[in-house]
C-alpha cells in the first residue's frame, strides 16, 4: 500500500527530527536561551496543572524572553531551528488537540449534517423550514460567537461544559450546517431514477439511502467534505477564546515571548501540512473507493500515481483492451449462451410462483382509474383486466398515459380515483370508509406484491456490478440467504446471456446488456407480474433483438406481463392482447390480429402507420 | 521624569498604606484555609491568563509547558499563601473576562484594568496602577513624544482595551483641534501589534508600560519607547462577582506579599518598576 508507505516515511521523519533538532538547537554555549530539548533545562520545572499551592517553586532564573542577539542563536541555521520547533512536544500536543477536536466534531457534524440534509429534502414543509432555518442561522453567525455562547452563556442556565466538550460541540454544530448542504448537493446529484428503481423493488427509504443513494453521492460529497476537515483542523485556533490551547495559539504564545514569528509559525505550518496531507491522502483513497471509472474487476492498487489522479495512461491502456473484454456487443443468438434448455429451465423455475394456480381471476383489474399531474389529466378512467399468464401490450402515442398506468400498478405513483387490484389485493392501500387510503409502509406493500419492473432507461444501480444489481433486492429486501441469492443471480444472468459480465459495472455494458441485467434483476424477486416500461426505446436498433428475445422466452414460460412498447412485431408475435391508449383512455383493445391488422379506430390507424414507417429501415 | 514619578508614587504608597498595612498584615497560614475562608476549602482555583504578554504572563523559554511572568508568579505566591491549589488556563485575552463572568474561571489575573463598567460584571482586588507606554519604531521616525503627537498618525492598540478607547477619544479631540484624525488599527494579540509597528503599518502602539519596556529591551534595534504615561487606572485581579471569601483571601494574601517583600522581589525579577505597585483594595463598584 503506497499510502501506508508515505505515512511511514512521515513517521520516520518525525522520529529522526528530534535528534537533528536537538543537536542543532543545543549546540553552542548560549544554552540559557535554548528552546527545547535542552539538556540543562531545569528538570524541576513545575507542571502548571498540578502545581497547586507550591507557589514557591520559582521559575528558572532567565527572567525575560531570550534576546535575538545571542551569538549562538544567530549562528544557527534557521531551518534546523524551525525543525526543532516542528518536533517540540509543546507544539505537537497542540496539533494533536486540534486533530482530536476536528475528528470528533467532524463525525458529529457529518451525522447531524446528514439528518439536516434529509430534512432539507423532506416532503414536509415544516421539517424543511426547520432545517433551512438552522442552516441559515449557523452559517450566518460567527463561529467565535457560537463558541463563546456555548462556553459562557450556558452556565447561568445550569449547563456548564468544559473547554474540550464546548469545542467539539461548537464545531460539530457548525459543521452540521455546512456538511448538510454538501450532502444535500451529493444526494441531488444522484439520478432520481436510481431511487425510483429502488422503490419499485420495495426498498425502504433508509435502505435506499444507505445502499443506493449515498454510495453514489460520495463522489460529489467527498471533495467538499475533505475541504471542511482541513478548514476545521486549522480553524480550531479560534477556540483559543474558550481556552483551547491548540497549535496556532501555542505558536502565538511562543512568538509572544521570543518574537520569532516566521520561525515558529513556519514550524506550525509544517505540522499543519503534515496533518492536512494525511487528510488529502485519505480523501484520495476514499475517492478511489467510490470512483466508478476504476473497474473493480481490473484489480486494485494499480500504482501510487493513480491515487492522485495521474492514472490517465493506465486508463487509456485499459480502454484499448475493453473491446476484447466485451465480445457480446455484437447481436445474435450466440450471445444468449447457454442457449435453450438450461436457461429456459431457469426462467421456468423463477416464474414457478407466477405459474401457480390461482383462484383469483382476473389477475390484475383496473377500475375507473384516474390520475392527474396538477391540472393535466393523464388518465381519465381506465378499465382493464389482465388474466393470469397473459401478455398484454399497451400501445399508444406518447403522452397517452401508458407509463403512468404501469407506475400505478406497483404504487410508484398514487391513484387519484378508482382502484387497481393485483391478485385481489390493493398494493399499498387500505379501504377505509369506502375510500382507498395509502398505507404508511409502502415499501413493505411493494415488496409483498412481488411485481418486477423494467424501465426504459434500465435504472441499474450504477455503483453495483451486474451480479450485485441482481442480488440487491433478494438480499436486502427479502433477506434471503446470500449463497442462495448468489446462485440464483448467476443463473439468471446466464439465462439472459451475460455469464461473462457478472462483475462489470453497468457503464461498462452496452445498453442491450444493461437492459438484460435489469430483466434479470426484476426476475430475481420471483415476480408474479412483470411490468415493462418501453424496455427497448432507449436502445440502438441492433441491440433490441437480444432484449426482445429474453422477453419472448419469459412470455413462453407463462409470466404475466404488462408491456408498454412500440415494437409492432414483438406485439404481433408475443402479445395475447393489445391495448391501444390515447389521451388517457383505452381507445380499443383486442388480439394482435384485430388491433394491428384491422384497427377500428381512426386514431389507432394513424398511430400504426406512423410506427410502421419508423420501423421500416430496420425490418 | 520617570524617576520623579516613581519617587512620588513610592512616597504616596508609603504615606497611604505601608503603616496600616503592616498593622493588619498577618502571615501566610495555608493550613487554616478551612477556618479563614471556608468558601474556598476543597476547591481548585482556575486562573485565566493569555500566556503571550511578557513580562506579565508568558511561556517559560526553557520549558514551554511552564507559565511565568509577574502575574503568573504573583498568582502562584498569593494562592500558596491562601493555601488553595490552582490551575492555570490559557486562552485568548478577550475570552478571559467572559469566562470569569460565566463562572468557567474563578480569577482573571492578566493585566486587567479595573473600570466601573467592568465592575458591574466582576469584582476586583487591585494591586498596582497602570502605566502606559507608546512603542515606536527605532529612532522614533515620526517623533511621537507624547499623546498630542499622535494626532493625524497611524496608531494601534489591542482590541477592546482601554488604550483603544483612549485613541478613539483622542482622535475626536484631534479633529476638534483641527489636527487630523487618528487612523486606528486594532490587533488581536501583542505579537500581531508589534508587527504592525516593525512593518511600518502603524506609527505607534500603545500598551501597558511593562510590556512596552520589555519589547524595547528585547528588540533594541527595532523599537524605541516614544512616551510613557502613568495613568490612574488600577490593575486588578478580576474574580467572580460576590465570591466574598475569594476576594478577602486575595486581599489578605496580596497585603502579606507586599509587606514581606515577596512582591518587590517579583517586580524586580521581571524588570517591572516597583513604583507602580499599590496597596490592594477590593473594588466591587
Amino acid at each position: 500500500m503506497p499510502a501506508v508507505r508515505l505515512l511511514f516515511a512521515l513517521f520516520l521523519l518525525a522520529q529522526l527530527a528530534p535528534a537533528f533538532g536537538q543537536s542543532a538547537v543545543t549546540g553552542g554555549t548560549g544554552s540559557s536561551d535554548c528552546i527545547i530539548g535542552c539538556d540543562n533545562a531545569p528538570l524541576s520545572a513545575p507542571d502548571l496543572n498540578k502545581m497547586g499551592s507550591t507557589g514557591g517553586a520559582a521559575p528558572p532564573p532567565a527572567p525575560i524572553a531570550p534576546t535575538v542577539k545571542s551569538p549562538t542563536r544567530s549562528a544557527l541555521s534557521p531551518i534546523s531551528e524551525m525543525l526543532g520547533y516542528v518536533v517540540s512536544p509543546f507544539l505537537l500536543q497542540g496539533a494533536w488537540l486540534a486533530v482530536e477536536i476536528a475528528a470528533l466534531a467532524m463525525v458529529g457534524g457529518m451525522i447531524m449534517g446528514l439528518g439536516l440534509a434529509l430534512l432539507r429534502i423532506s416532503r414536509l414543509a415544516p421539517l424543511r423550514a426547520i432545517a433551512w432555518f438552522y442552516i441559515w442561522f449557523v452559517r450566518g453567525t460567527p463561529q467565535l460567537l457560537q463558541l463563546v455562547f456555548i462556553y459562557d452563556a450556558l452556565p447561568p442556565l445550569g449547563i456548564t461544559l468544559d473547554t474540550f466538550t464546548t469545542a467539539v460541540l461548537g464545531f460539530a454544530l457548525n459543521e452540521a450546517a455546512f456538511s448538510a448542504e454538501i450532502i444535500r448537493g451529493g444526494i441531488l446529484s444522484v439520478n432520481r431514477n436510481q431511487a425510483i428503481a429502488a422503490n419499485a423493488f420495495g426498498m425502504r427509504p433508509f435502505l435506499t439511502l444507505r445502499r443506493i443513494i449515498l454510495p453514489q453521492a460520495m463522489k460529489a460529497i467527498l471533495p467538499g467534505m475533505a475541504n471542511d476537515v482541513i478548514s476545521m483542523i486549522k480553524g480550531t485556533s479560534i477556540a483559543s477564546v474558550i481556552f483551547v490551547n491548540e497549535l496556532t495559539f501555542r505558536s502565538q504564545q511562543i512568538v509572544g515571548q521570543n518574537f520569532k514569528f516566521f520561525t515558529v509559525f513556519g514550524a506550525a505550518g509544517i505540522i499543519y501540512l503534515v496533518m492536512t496531507s494525511a487528510v488529502a491522502v485519505a480523501q484520495a483513497l476514499l475517492e478511489r473507493r467510490f470512483n466508478l471509472e476504476i473497474d473493480r474487476s481490473a484489480g486494485r492498487g494499480s500504482g501510487f500515481g493513480s491515487l492522485f489522479g495521474f492514472s490517465l495512461f493506465n486508463a487509456r491502456a485499459r480502454e484499448r483492451q475493453a473491446p476484447t473484454l466485451a465480445p457480446s456487443l455484437a447481436p445474435g443468438p450466440q450471445t444468449l449462451a447457454p442457449p435453450e434448455s438450461a436457461s429456459l429451465d431457469w426462467i421456468r423455475k423463477v416464474t414457478a410462483g407466477a405459474a401457480e394456480e390461482t383462484t383469483i381471476e382476473p389477475f390484475v383489474t383496473f377500475r375507473n382509474v384516474h390520475k392527474a399531474y396538477g391540472s393535466r389529466e393523464v388518465l381519465r378512467g381506465i378499465d382493464l383486466e389482465v388474466r393470469k399468464g397473459e401478455v398484454v401490450v399497451i400501445m399508444g402515442p406518447s403522452g397517452s398515459g401508458k407509463s403512468t398506468l404501469l407506475r400505478l400498478v406497483n404504487h410508484l405513483e398514487a391513484l387519484d380515483w378508482g382502484e387497481i387490484q393485483v391478485e385481489g389485493k390493493y398494493v399499498g392501500y387500505r379501504l377505509r370508509n369506502k375510500m382507498l387510503r395509502p398505507i404508511r409502509d409502502l415499501a413493505k406493500a411493494r415488496a409483498e406484491a412481488r411485481i418486477g419492473m423494467v424501465f426504459q432507461h434500465f435504472n441499474l444501480f450504477d455503483h453495483l456490478t451486474a451480479l450485485e444489481n441482481v442480488m440487491e433486492a433478494p438480499l436486502r429486501v427479502y433477506g434471503e440467504p446470500p449463497e442462495k441469492v448468489r446462485t440464483l443471480a448467476l443463473n439468471l444472468l446466464a439465462a439472459v446471456g451475460l455469464s461473462q459480465h457478472t462483475d462489470k459495472l453497468p457503464h461498462r455494458l452496452s445498453g442491450g446488456q444493461q437492459q438484460r441485467v435489469a430483466i434479470a434483476r426484476a426476475l430475481a424477486i420471483s415476480p408474479r407480474l412483470m411490468l415493462f416500461d418501453e424496455p427497448t426505446s432507449a436502445l440502438d436498433p441492433e441491440l433490441v433483438g437480444d432484449v426482445l428475445a429474453v422477453m419472448r422466452r419469459l412470455a413462453e414460460a407463462g409470466m404475466t406481463m404488462l408491456v408498454v412498447t412500440h415494437e409492432v412485431r414483438f406485439a404481433q408475435d408475443v402479445a395475447d392482447r393489445i391495448v391501444f391508449m390515447d389521451e388517457g383512455l383505452v381507445v380499443e383493445q383486442g388480439t394482435p390480429a384485430e388491433v394491428l391488422r384491422n384497427p377500428k379506430q381512426e386514431r389507432t390507424q394513424r398511430f400504426l402507420r406512423m410506427v410502421e414507417r419508423e420501423a421500416e429501415p430496420i425490418v | 521624569m520617570k524617576s520623579i514619578l516613581s519617587i512620588a508614587t513610592a512616597i504616596a504608597a508609603l504615606v497611604f498604606h505601608v503603616l496600616p498595612a503592616q498593622a493588619d498584615a498577618g502571615k501566610c497560614e495555608p493550613d487554616k484555609l478551612a477556618t479563614k475562608y471556608p468558601g474556598l476549602a476543597g476547591k481548585t482555583i482556575r486562573i485565566g491568563q493569555d500566556g503571550e504578554s511578557p513580562p506579565y504572563s508568558y511561556r517559560d523559554p526553557n520549558n514551554f509547558d511552564n507559565l511565568i511572568g509577574l502575574d503568573a508568579d504573583m498568582a502562584r505566591a498569593a494562592f500558596a499563601c491562601i493555601g488553595v491549589p490552582v490551575e492555570f488556563k490559557t486562552g485568548a485575552w478577550s475570552g478571559l473576562l467572559p469566562a470569569v463572568i460565566a463562572g468557567q474561571l474563578d480569577v482573571m489575573w492578566d493585566t486587567l484594568y479595573y473600570t466601573p463598567e467592568r465592575a458591574k460584571s466582576v469584582d476586583f482586588v487591585s494591586y498596582m496602577i497602570a502605566a502606559t507606554g507608546g512603542l515606536v519604531a527605532k529612532g522614533n521616525p515620526k517623533s511621537i513624544k507624547s499623546l498630542d503627537d499622535v494626532c493625524g498618525k497611524r496608531a494601534t492598540a489591542g482590541l477592546g482595551t482601554v488604550e483603544e478607547a483612549a485613541f478613539r477619544d483622542l482622535s475626536t479631540k484631534c479633529v476638534a483641534a483641527g489636527k487630523g484624525e487618528i487612523s486606528i488599527v486594532t490587533y488581536p494579540d501583542m505579537p500581531g501589534g508589534t508587527r504592525l509597528v516593525s512593518n511600518d503599518r502603524a506609527d505607534v502602539l500603545m500598551s501597558d508600560l511593562g510590556m512596552v519596556n520589555t519589547l524595547v529591551k528585547n528588540n533594541p534595534d527595532q523599537f524605541d519607547r516614544g512616551f510613557m504615561i502613568i495613568t490612574n487606572f488600577k490593575i486588578a485581579v478580576g474574580y467572580t462577582k460576590d465570591n466574598k471569601d475569594l476576594g478577602q483571601a486575595l486581599l489578605d494574601a496580596l497585603t502579606i506579599l507586599r509587606s514581606d517583600g515577596t512582591e518587590k522581589k517579583l517586580f524586580e525579577k521581571y524588570g517591572v518598576d516597583y513604583a507602580i505597585s499599590q496597596p490592594s483594595e477590593i473594588l466591587t463598584k
